[in-house]
């Protein structure tokens, strides 16, 4: 199994220059940080995109539809009048479709969130339980033979505090 | 490691990113004996006050409760339009104050989440307990069945049942996906069950940069729809009333009302819950009072809505004067016993709140305790006074019967508060009560080179 | 092509329509002429024996949970000794727009094609909306299971359900009457005549107050009732177009009860 290394900071800004200077050489890196760094990385790294708006949007208008099919197509079927009120009544329809919306919009959402970030995941991976406290953490990753070296150079240059190798398989989570 | 440069945040004097996950940690795995003591008192009080009486509702009918013929809607109902304005902070306070990006959310909206998703609990089971034949509650469901029958989506009950499934998915759903890097931080941390509780909890998150992104960007989404989600779900409960002709539950006023009169309550409970809770954790550098003033100065804004719509309410029926609004506004207002609930009412929610103008009872936990606690106990009879004066009061007078609620009902009242705490204490058991992450990005984002915080 | 899609926008513009009302096969209408009432309740103990109500006895009734369908609602007007003493018969008003109706999530009650408002028991669930929806407090709960004492039994009528606890029920106008009318009708090949259904009350009545018939039936005694100058619907600026018509008493000083 190849080795990847881990490097970890006490601050985010070493990290991320760290993390500009590696990407820039070419490396795959993976930034661990135990508050979303979000607007940093924006900013460092470059804007990343958001998948999951479409996502959103699509279920959002396929619950509305859902909404209205099930209003208007159960009445349809099964014709009962009531209160004197028209089989079709647009503001109750409007009214469970505009909840059947939120909710299959919702789904939608959360299942291309799980889908784009990889979870639920259980199998082993490259992890350090301090990244969850105060560590920041840059994984370089992907064909690093004869390189590690340079990048344990980059790193300390970059004031990482601990850097280390690690296997695959190094830590359950 | 150095200590991270002290910022300009909400939470008080915690100064490392270690000291939060300690203190998180610690409210979870370590417990006192006054912990199991609430544990056990709220537990037997849910099991002797609603679990035995509804038993015996259950088996007898729904003719042991105080119900009659005009009164068909009683405590119980009350009920649930109380625990549905309870829920309505929490999660609706949660995701404007995220999509404002307004920082005193952070060590505050875990817990308030989560007293919305069990106060949601609470009221659904009211709907079952009010109901005659409960074990047939999921005819309401839409399923395709061998009757040929299917729901009238005309029904106001209806708007119910998909709105309530809706927020309480929908919350569920805010409240787990917000505490997934959290559910991480205690994995890391325990040993045993727990572990592995935490490790299934936690999805495997690992606090990559992909995750947090997407975890931002669904978060945001889930926020927006929770906030017009909650708006339609307390309107659809006025709807409820609203809809029908009875007077004084046919007014056009009733979906804002209700829905700011959810919010202020919501926010009461809130505050109430918060005393207690960074009391009883000892977590009170995370709640500070900077959060007591925020929250006292939204009640007072809150309050002063909901008494301009009491005023319209009043007056539109008043106006109206038609003889049965004139009777009901009579016999709410200036018949005992209602005229001593009405007026209490207006003390607690309208003159009580006044005292947050200032900010030394803003910041005064005493005064946030009575005031909150004045107004929960004033927002229950509003419930109850819009139930039980209008409904006894219809158009027939032959009809007429005052409605006294039997000991089933108070004793299933009792109960409900004693499942509510009971939930409420496994969760701050059992879950990161406080957020860790958003706390931490409160005290700032730690850098050698120039300041701390963004 | 045209011909279909004319038949499609017809069919989606009935739905939009309150259109079942329009078609129905009856129209069936109660007029109770309040000028021969007198207030004896004989209607009240009918309805008690042909509809299988319980009596619930003193303590129930004074919780108000009585189970009679149908009422005399009676109201005293002024001080002794000038006292006026008005009654008027109230049951389901089977209004063509209830409020009752809409309320309820599980269609146990609705409209059915004789312009009846008939409540499934099956189906109900128990959710109080349609009693509470409605403006003349006509619906009864089963508040209990309720058992009736061992000779009693024998007298409940086989073709009325008794209703089991947790169901709301209401008068039906005697639908098994209506049912068993129209039953015969089909055998003998004719349609319905008018005065072949009486309602127990109808038929209980010593002084003939309570007519009932089909008001679509221009012939029928309940039609040319309906035109009377007397006529009146109680609390019909509810606008909830009950098909029960009362017929106003006429006082000896030309002036007329429930105005």
């Amino acid at each position: 199994m190849d080795k990847a290394v881990l490097g970890l900071f006490t601050y985010a800004d070493e990290l991320l220059d760290a993390a500009k200077k590696l990407e820039g050489s070419g490396y795959d890196i993976t930034i661990f940080s135990p508050i979303p760094l979000g607007h940093e990385i924006e900013h460092k790294l470059g804007p990343r995109k958001n998948h999951i708006k479409y996502f959103t949007f699509i279920g959002s208008v396929a619950g509305l539809f859902f909404g209205l099919l099930l209003t208007l197509g159960t009445a349809a079927m099964y014709v009962i009048p009531r209160g004197g009120r028209p089989i079709w009544s647009i503001t109750p329809t409007l009214l469970m479709s505009y909840e059947t919306t939120i909710l299959i919009g919702v789904m939608f959402t959360l299942m291309s969130f799980l889908f784009f970030s990889k979870l639920p995941s259980f199998s082993k991976k490259i992890y350090d339980p301090r990244i969850n406290v105060d560590y920041f953490g840059l994984l370089i990753d992907g064909n690093l033979r004869g390189r590690y070296d340079e990048v344990e150079r980059i790193l300390r240059d970059h004031g990482a505090n601990e850097i280390k190798r690690v296997e695959e398989t190094e830590y359950n989570s | 490691m150095a200590p991270h440069h002290m910022s300009d945040n909400q939470t008080g004097d915690v100064i490392s990113y270690k000291e939060v996950n300690d203190d998180v940690v610690r409210t979870m795995t370590e417990t006192g004996k006054w912990y199991y003591i609430a544990l056990a008192g709220a537990f037997s009080g849910f099991l002797a006050f609603w679990i035995l009486p509804w038993a015996y509702q259950i088996y007898k009918g729904q003719g042991v409760s105080g119900l009659n013929t005009p009164d068909f809607w009683g405590i119980y109902l009350t009920n649930f339009v109380f625990w549905i304005g309870i829920s309505h902070s929490g999660t609706l306070l949660s995701a404007i104050l995220f999509i404002t990006k307004t920082p005193w959310r952070r060590s505050i909206y875990r817990s308030a989440e989560a007293m919305t998703f069990f106060s949601v609990a609470t009221a659904a089971v009211f709907i079952f307990v009010h109901m005659g034949r409960p074990w047939n509650f999921y005819w309401t469901m839409p399923y395709p069945n061998q009757r040929q029958l299917w729901l009238n989506f005309q029904s106001p009950l209806m708007f119910d049942v998909f709105a309530i499934s809706t927020y309480a998915t929908s919350s569920m759903i805010f409240l787990y996906f917000g505490s997934i890097p959290d559910l991480a931080a205690v994995r890391d941390r325990v040993t045993g069950w727990r572990k592995q509780v935490y490790s299934a909890l936690a999805l495997g998150w690992r606090g990559t940069d992909s995750e947090w992104h997407w975890l931002f960007k669904a978060y945001t989404f889930f926020a927006v729809f929770i906030i017009p989600l909650a708006v339609s779900v307390h309107s659809i409960v006025s709807w409820d009333f609203a809809l029908s002709k009875v007077p004084g539950l046919a007014k056009t006023i009733f979906a804002p009302y209700f829905v700011v009169g959810a919010i202020y309550s919501g926010s009461a409970g809130i505050v109430t819950l918060m005393i207690i809770f960074r009391k009883a954790m000892k977590i009170e550098k995370y709640i500070t009072l900077n959060h007591f003033d925020k929250l006292g100065m939204l009640l007072l804004v809150m309050s002063l809505l909901w008494s301009y719509i009491n005023v319209i309410e009043v007056f539109t029926g008043w106006y109206a004067n038609t003889s049965a609004e004139n009777e009901t506004l009579v016999y709410r207002m200036f018949t005992t016993p209602y005229a001593y609930m009405f007026w209490l009412m207006i003390v607690t929610n309208t003159l009580l709140p006044l005292l947050f103008i200032f900010k030394k009872c803003r910041t005064s936990i005493l005064a946030c305790l009575v005031v909150s606690l004045g107004i929960n106990v004033g927002m229950w009879l509003e419930r109850y006074l819009i139930l039980t004066t209008s409904l006894p009061r219809k158009f027939l007078p032959y009809m007429w019967h005052d409605y006294i609620p039997s000991w089933v009902e108070i004793s299933m009242t009792l109960g409900s508060f004693c499942f509510f705490a009971m939930l409420f204490l496994l969760f701050v058991k059992l879950w990161p009560s406080v957020s860790i992450y958003e706390v931490k990005e409160d005290i700032g984002i730690p850098m050698r080179k120039g300041g701390g915080h963004h | 092509m045209s011909g279909l899609l004319e038949r499609i926008a017809g069919k989606l513009r009935s739905y939009r329509e309150p259109g079942y009302y329009t078609k129905l096969d009856h129209k069936w209408t109660m007029v109770i002429d309040l000028d021969k009432c007198n207030g004896c309740e004989a209607c009240v103990v009918a309805c008690y024996a042909e509809n299988n109500l319980p009596v619930v006895g003193r303590e129930e009734c004074e919780k108000s949970r009585a189970f009679s369908w149908l009422r005399i609602e009676r109201y005293v007007e002024g001080e002794y000794p000038d006292v006026k003493v008005k009654f008027i018969p109230v049951m389901c008003q089977h209004c063509m727009k209830a409020p009752c109706e809409t309320g309820c999530p599980v269609y146990a009650t609705y409209h059915n094609q004789d312009g009846l408002n008939v409540q499934v028991y099956n189906r109900c669930v128990g959710t109080f909306t349609c009693a509470t929806y409605c403006t003349y407090d006509v619906r009864r709960f089963n508040w209990f299971t309720y058992k009736w004492p061992k000779p009693l039994e024998a007298q409940l009528n086989p073709d009325v359900s008794v209703r089991e606890m947790g169901v709301m029920e209401k008068c039906t106008f005697c639908i098994q009457r209506i049912r068993s009318a129209k039953d015969t009708a089909k055998d003998e090949s004719r349609p319905v005549k008018d005065g072949d259904i009486k309602p127990a009350c109808s038929q209980s009545c010593p002084t003939g107050a309570i007519y009932f018939g089909d008001i679509q039936d221009p012939e029928s005694v309940v039609a040319k009732l309906a035109k009377s100058p007397r006529r009146y619907r109680l609390l019909e600026e509810l606008n909830a177009d009950p098909s029960v018509i009362y017929l106003k008493r006429v006082m000896g000083d030309g002036t007329s009860s429930h105005e």
